[in-house]
């Protein structure tokens, strides 16, 4: 099967953050003794580099649908990726201490797609629940909880500068990154120039800050961003990343099943994994 | 470079978001437009030949910038040599630009950012950070000042 390999390594190595990095001893395939290598985790990618400052990496791991796992090994500070697939390869490694292996085991269990996406969406769904219930026109609330609701919001920590007026609502508008204008923000459209071309650049399509970033000034043009966006109903449609999809033949709630639909449940079972292998190894010693 | 092929094929038959036949032309001088079915599974766009199990490639939409080429055709381009373009022909403008922004967020890069933007706007609206109580709000990759370039908002008209 081909891939664009070129842009793959160039991905490795550009200058996108990495989400973590470090030495780890990974089982040859044919060769079974433990190599030494540089591992880049980025997203769902997991590269490997003979040495720290190879300019290419030797391979690449794939991790979307993996699990990790300890493993039994004459090797201290083990585990493995599986993959759920036949004849799937299992990836065997080894950290260098407890804390480098408790450490990776977290990193490549929460790394693939979904996980991340499952996130995102929770994140939106919270930020919808905030906003509307914040929204103080759509549920016949008084204006001044509306203004309750950002003054209480002002003695958190705030990157922009409130103004202290009441009238001026400088919260936000519910624009998070999307690849187009939808109807609910032509309000913000106003404020915001979208760019006019079609061209988008994947990972930098978010052109432009909403207001909230870097507005600490905000007036009326805030407020009407504001109360364009303040029907969940079609925002949600105008926004909402695509669901995940299920894979088959996993069970609908499970650990590892994107499809499992509750959050918070999903990240129990990911928290209780690691306890779990931090249980099991303490009790190896 | 090595990578885990089958373990990639097994991917490739997941449920995906997007799924067509779309004629497809690579990147290289000489090529002609092919029928291909093209599938979009997390952040790869894989492609197969018509009722053909194992997909003949994948491309990894990290890196990338999609572009719309006409009413029907839009293009990828890959950052590191952008003189090479995929070209993808549709069946109708509003396909072609579901596909577009199909692809815009099928990157992880972009998940990211929408990430660290409702994470910052329910920690600005609340006080709290939502990431807390999953015990995440460490990691590297949801921090605000990794590395991102944050566009800055043109100021000159205040």
């Amino acid at each position: 099967m081909k891939l664009n390999e070129r842009s793959v390594a160039h991905y490795a190595t550009c200058d996108s953050p990495p989400d973590k990095t470090g030495f780890l001893f990974k089982k040859g395939e044919r060769n079974t003794a433990y190599h030494r290598r540089w591992f880049v985790l980025k997203g769902n990618m997991l590269f490997y580099f003979e040495e720290r400052d190879a300019r290419e990496p030797v391979g690449v791991i794939v991790l979307e649908g993996c699990t990790v796992e300890l493993c039994e090994s004459a090797e201290e500070f083990a585990f493995a990726v599986k993959f759920d697939c036949a004849k799937a390869r299992v990836y065997k490694m080894a950290a260098e201490s407890q804390a480098a292996m408790e450490s990776w085991v977290k990193a490549l269990s929460r790394a693939s797609f979904d996980y991340m996406r499952l996130v995102v969406k929770e994140l939106e769904r919270q930020l919808e629940e905030i906003q509307g219930a914040g929204a103080g026109g759509l549920q016949g609330r008084p204006k001044s909880s509306r203004s309750n609701q950002v003054a209480r919001s002002r003695s958190g920590a705030s990157t922009s500068s409130l103004s202290s007026s009441s009238s001026s609502s400088s919260s936000s508008s519910s624009a998070p990154p999307t690849a187009g204008p939808s109807p609910a923000q032509k309000g913000l459209q106003d404020e915001v120039q979208l760019p006019s071309d079609s061209s988008k650049e994947n990972g930098v399509a978010w052109s432009k800050p909403p207001a909230a970033w870097s507005n600490g000034s905000a007036d009326g043009a805030s407020c009407v961003a504001w109360e364009a966006c303040t029907d969940p109903g079609n925002n949600h449609g105008a926004r909402a990343p695509p669901v995940p999809p299920r894979r088959r033949g996993a069970s609908l709630e499970s650990p590892v099943s994107p499809g499992t639909g509750c959050f918070s449940k999903l990240h129990d079972w990911y928290g209780r994994e690691v306890e779990e292998l931090r249980t099991q190894w303490l009790q190896s010693q | 470079m090595r990578f885990n092929e089958k373990e990639m094929v097994s991917l490739s038959r997941q449920p995906s978001e997007m799924a067509a036949e779309l004629g497809m032309r690579g990147p290289k001088k000489g090529d002609v437009v092919k029928k291909r079915l093209v599938k979009l599974v997390v952040n790869f766009l894989f492609y197969f030949r018509t009722d053909e199990e194992e997909p003949i490639g994948a491309l990894l939409l990290e890196q990338c910038r999609v572009e719309r080429e006409d009413t029907q055709v839009f293009s990828i381009v890959f950052l590191d040599e952008a003189e090479r373009k995929y070209l993808f022909e549709c069946n109708s403008e509003e396909q072609c630009g579901e596909w577009v922004d199909s692809i815009i967020k099928a990157s992880y890069e972009f998940m990211r950012k929408n990430l660290i933007f409702y994470r910052t706007e329910i920690h600005r609206l609340t006080g709290k950070d939502p990431l807390e109580q999953y015990g995440i709000s460490d990691e590297t990759r949801f921090q605000v000042n990794n590395g991102l370039q944050l566009m800055p908002r043109d100021t000159s008209s205040l």
